[in-house]
Parts: structure tokens; C-alpha cells; sequence
């Protein structure tokens, strides 16, 4: 059982974590309602990505897998949303595919579609989806040899060969770029062991930015592109579409968040080494 | 009551009920996770028959005239006598082809993944027309040193004794800190993700699901 604090800066060192949840949602509902912007600057790791995404040739797909679902979708939703702008705004073809959880392929055809509407992008000409396909490296060999025998039916229940945009698309050297947004570890080390290490499909990503520390080292060794870290990188994405949206709000909130945190943090370790000091005199 | 709203609601109220745990453990907490596990397997199945067993196997099994398929869910059905003393090795049979197929693959992506990963670790420690003394130093030389300190933490069959010995221990020590400055931006990493899902439940809370009856939330929306 904790020692109850006596001293005042005992204190500081245990603050109820009540207090400290509800100075956050404090936080959080002041910057949400009376917004203080601050300025939003792309890295060149989230440039990487829009780089590569205009690079794409017109003859080629770019490939969308949304691995996510509604538990990361604070951060995966505007990374897909700021990655689908950045497609259309380029005039790209894309497919969006979903290897796991289901739930991802449903809310990105979602944002998909609201997007598309914007741009008066047509489903079968402009874009597609293939669906939720189970089976991680199994999908992922076999649609390297054949796309449209692999996929089968679109998200709909319609063979993805009546959509005039597969017209010519056989194996992965139709796609010009895959792009993995996810909040599941591993299905990255499919996408590069099996289709970018392989074939050299260029490979681009957007994670949760929990994850994203781990795969740094792709991006040092080319292996990636780009890479989209979080609502962080969701917000920069925005920044280079020029669509400010939820991303660039969470971002401006997370970044009051961060002081709270930080301020939290040195009141803490102050109370810890006066509370050290003083118990030294005290010896 | 419109569908649109009804789901805005039940979404609210799922927030909030899932919130509930952050007071304390309580049956109403309990309520929404076990909703939200029971909706998503659900959701599972469906999708799994959906858009891919439909397609991929009834149809062709039912409509195609193609029988062996029929044979899928029999070997997939093995796995079941797991539970079996007699019929054991039926289990084991299906269990051996599968760590077979993963241990392939496993192998054939093994390379691709990390062998690019080694090159890239090989930096020029020179300036050349190519790279500045200032991008080498900075980049490439701070690089190879956290490399090779971090390398060495990692190093322990010599003991941390004698010359060779304490120098070692010595480029340890500084791997250590490397590591733990490493690990700290991954907790920070960590810290910026769950503030960003909690700020988007709070977006969803004020300009959506307030902002439904009271416009003036909504318009302090994106």
C-alpha cells in the first residue's frame, strides 16, 4: 500500500490521478472549443510519402491497404483520408485492400467515398476497393502472380474485373506504390518480405505513432519511401494537400496535451528531489 | 428517431460507459467492452463469409461443380481432435503443415526484411563530393558510434575486467544510455498516441454528438 504523503512536496509526487485525468479533459475540451493554432510543419518523412505518391506512373494503381479499425481510428482515419486527398488531388488511381481487421476496409471505403465525392471521382474508374481478404502472406504471394484471380470480388460482391480501372492489371507490376496504414505490427514485414524485397514495389506507410519508433530502420534503408507517424503525420499530410482537417485539430490539442504533460512530469521529479533532499537533511 | 442519429447516440453512450473505468473498475465499463468484443467478432464472422469464403469457396464448391473444396473444413476440422488422446496425431498432422508453411515463409521474407536493413548500416565515416564533414559527423559518425555502443551492451560473454575488458564495459554503459534515450522517445511516441485516440473520442463527444442538438459544438469543428 502507497504511503500517505505528509510533507508538501510528498505531495507532489502523489498527485490522485483523478486530478490529473480531469486537468487533460480540461485541456483537451479548451483547445478543442477555443482553438490556439500553432504551426504545422511536414517532415520529410511524411513528405517522403506524398513524393512518392506523385511519382506514381498513370498506368499504374496505387494500393491502399487499410489495416485498422476503430480503436486507432483517431489517428489511422485522417492519415487515410490526407493519403486518399494526396491521391486524387494527383490525379492517381487507387484500390483500397484490407488484410486485417475487417472492420478497417468498411470505414476507409467509408472516408473513401466522401472524398471521392469531393473530387468527382468515380468508383470503377477512379477508385476501387478490393475488401477485407484473410490470409496476410497467402494473399500476398498469390496476388503478386494475379491480381484479379487473388481478389476475386470487390468490397461490393462484384467481380473486380467489371471495373473498367482493372482493365489491364494483371500481377504487381501493375501497382506503382503500396501504401500500408495500419495499427497492427508485422503486416508491414509482409508487405517488404514478400512484394517491395521481392518485386521492388515501391512501399510507403502510416502508423499509429505507438509503432511507428520500430520502423525507422526501414526508413533509413530505403526500404519505405515515407512514413506517416500518427496524427502527427496525418496532420502534416493535411498540411501538403492543403486540407486542414481533424488531424491538424488534434495535433494543435495534443501539443497543449504535451505541455500539461511535461509540466506534470517536472513537478513530480521537483517534488522527487526535494522530498530526497530534505529527507538527507533530515538524516 | 432517424438511424443516424440512434447510432450518434449509442456511440455517445458506448463513449461514455467505456469512460466510466477511468473512476474504477464497474459494471457499466464492463457492459460496453464486453458489446464491443461481442460486435466485433460478430463482425468477424460476417466479413470472413462475406468477402471471402462466399466467393472463394461455397460458390466455386456449390455453383462451379468444383467438390474437392469439400474437403477444406474436413482437414481444417482436424485441428478438433486436439482434444482427442486417440486421434492426436490428426491434430498434429495439420498443426506440422501449418508450422511448415509458416517456417517457409518466415524464411523467404527473412531476408528482404533485414538484409537491407545491414547494408544501410554501413555509412561513409569520410566527406566526399557526394556528403559534408557536417552531414557525416552529424548522421553517419553519431550513427556508427550508437551502433556499436548499443551492439556492445548486448555483447556478454567477456566479463567487464581487465583492459579490453573495462573498455568494453565502458562502451556498454554508453549503449545503456543510448537505449534508454531510445526507449524514452518510444514512451513518448506512446504517450502521443493515446492522448490522440482520446482526443478523437472527445472531437466525436463535443462537435458530433453535441454538436447534434446544440450547433454551436459543431461549429468548433474542423
Amino acid at each position: 500500500m502507497t504511503e500517505r504523503a505528509t510533507g508538501f512536496w510528498e505531495r507532489f509526487q502523489q498527485i490522485p490521478r483523478y486530478y490529473i485525468y480531469l486537468l487533460l479533459a480540461a485541456v483537451v475540451i479548451w483547445q478543442i472549443l477555443f482553438p490556439m493554432p500553432l504551426p504545422i510543419a511536414p517532415s520529410r518523412a511524411t513528405q517522403g510519402v506524398y513524393d512518392a505518391i506523385a511519382a506514381v506512373p498513370d498506368d499504374k494503381l496505387i494500393l491502399i491497404s487499410t489495416d485498422w479499425d476503430a480503436s486507432t481510428q483517431a489517428e489511422t482515419g485522417p492519415q487515410t483520408e490526407a493519403l486518399i486527398h494526396a491521391c486524387l488531388q494527383n490525379h492517381k488511381r487507387f484500390a483500397i485492400m484490407n488484410l486485417q481487421p475487417p472492420m478497417g476496409v468498411k470505414l476507409a471505403n467509408d472516408i473513401a467515398e466522401r472524398v471521392a465525392a469531393e473530387y468527382g471521382a468515380e468508383y470503377g474508374v477512379d477508385w476501387c476497393n478490393w475488401g477485407y481478404k484473410y490470409g496476410f502472406d497467402n494473399v500476398l504471394i498469390a496476388m503478386a502472380k494475379n491480381i484479379p484471380k487473388t481478389i476475386g470480388d470487390d468490397f461490393y460482391g462484384d467481380p473486380v474485373t467489371d471495373l473498367p480501372m482493372m482493365k489491364g492489371v494483371q500481377d504487381i507490376s501493375s501497382i506503382g506504390l503500396v501504401i500500408e496504414i495500419t495499427g497492427l505490427a508485422a503486416i508491414t514485414e509482409y508487405w517488404i518480405g514478400l512484394i517491395q524485397g521481392v518485386y521492388g514495389t515501391p512501399f510507403a506507410s502510416a502508423y499509429t505513432a505507438v509503432m511507428a519508433p520500430g520502423y525507422y530502420p526501414f526508413l533509413d534503408s530505403d526500404q519505405m519511401k515515407g512514413m506517416l507517424v500518427g496524427a502527427k503525420g496525418a496532420a502534416e499530410m493535411e498540411v501538403l494537400v492543403h486540407r486542414p482537417a481533424r488531424a491538424t485539430v488534434i495535433m494543435n490539442v495534443q501539443s497543449w496535451a504535451h505541455v500539461l504533460i511535461i509540466v506534470l512530469i517536472i513537478v513530480g521529479n521537483l517534488g522527487y528531489l526535494f522530498a530526497r533532499t530534505r529527507g538527507r537533511q533530515r538524516a | 428517431m432517424n438511424p443516424e442519429t440512434a447510432i450518434l447516440w449509442a456511440a455517445a453512450v458506448a463513449t461514455l460507459g467505456v469512460y466510466t473505468i477511468l473512476y474504477r473498475e464497474n459494471p457499466i465499463s464492463r457492459l460496453f467492452e464486453h458489446i464491443f468484443v461481442g460486435l466485433s467478432a460478430g463482425y468477424l464472422i460476417v466479413f470472413i463469409w462475406a468477402q471471402n469464403l462466399e466467393g472463394k469457396w461455397w460458390n466455386p464448391m456449390i455453383h462451379e461443380r468444383k467438390w474437392y473444396w469439400v474437403f477444406a473444413p474436413i482437414i481444417g476440422l482436424l485441428f478438433y481432435f486436439i482434444y482427442s488422446r486417440r486421434f492426436l496425431w490428426l491434430a498434429r498432422l495439420v498443426m506440422g503443415l501449418f508450422f511448415g508453411t509458416a517456417a517457409g515463409y518466415f524464411f523467404r521474407e527473412f531476408f528482404p526484411i533485414y538484409s537491407p536493413q545491414v547494408y544501410a548500416c554501413f555509412k561513409p565515416l569520410r566527406a566526399d563530393a557526394t556528403i559534408g564533414w557536417a552531414d557525416v559527423i552529424l548522421h553517419n559518425w553519431l550513427f556508427a558510434i550508437i551502433l556499436l555502443t548499443v551492439m556492445s551492451y548486448f555483447f556478454f560473454s567477456i566479463p567487464h575486467e581487465g583492459r579490453f575488458g573495462r573498455t568494453l564495459g565502458r562502451s556498454a554503459l554508453l549503449g545503456r544510455w543510448f537505449l534508454m534515450i531510445a526507449f524514452g522517445a518510444m514512451f513518448g511516441n506512446t504517450v502521443m498516441a493515446r492522448i490522440s485516440l482520446f482526443i478523437g473520442r472527445v472531437q466525436f463527444l463535443l462537435n458530433e454528438w453535441l454538436g447534434s442538438f446544440l450547433p454551436w459544438f459543431a461549429q468548433r469543428g474542423p
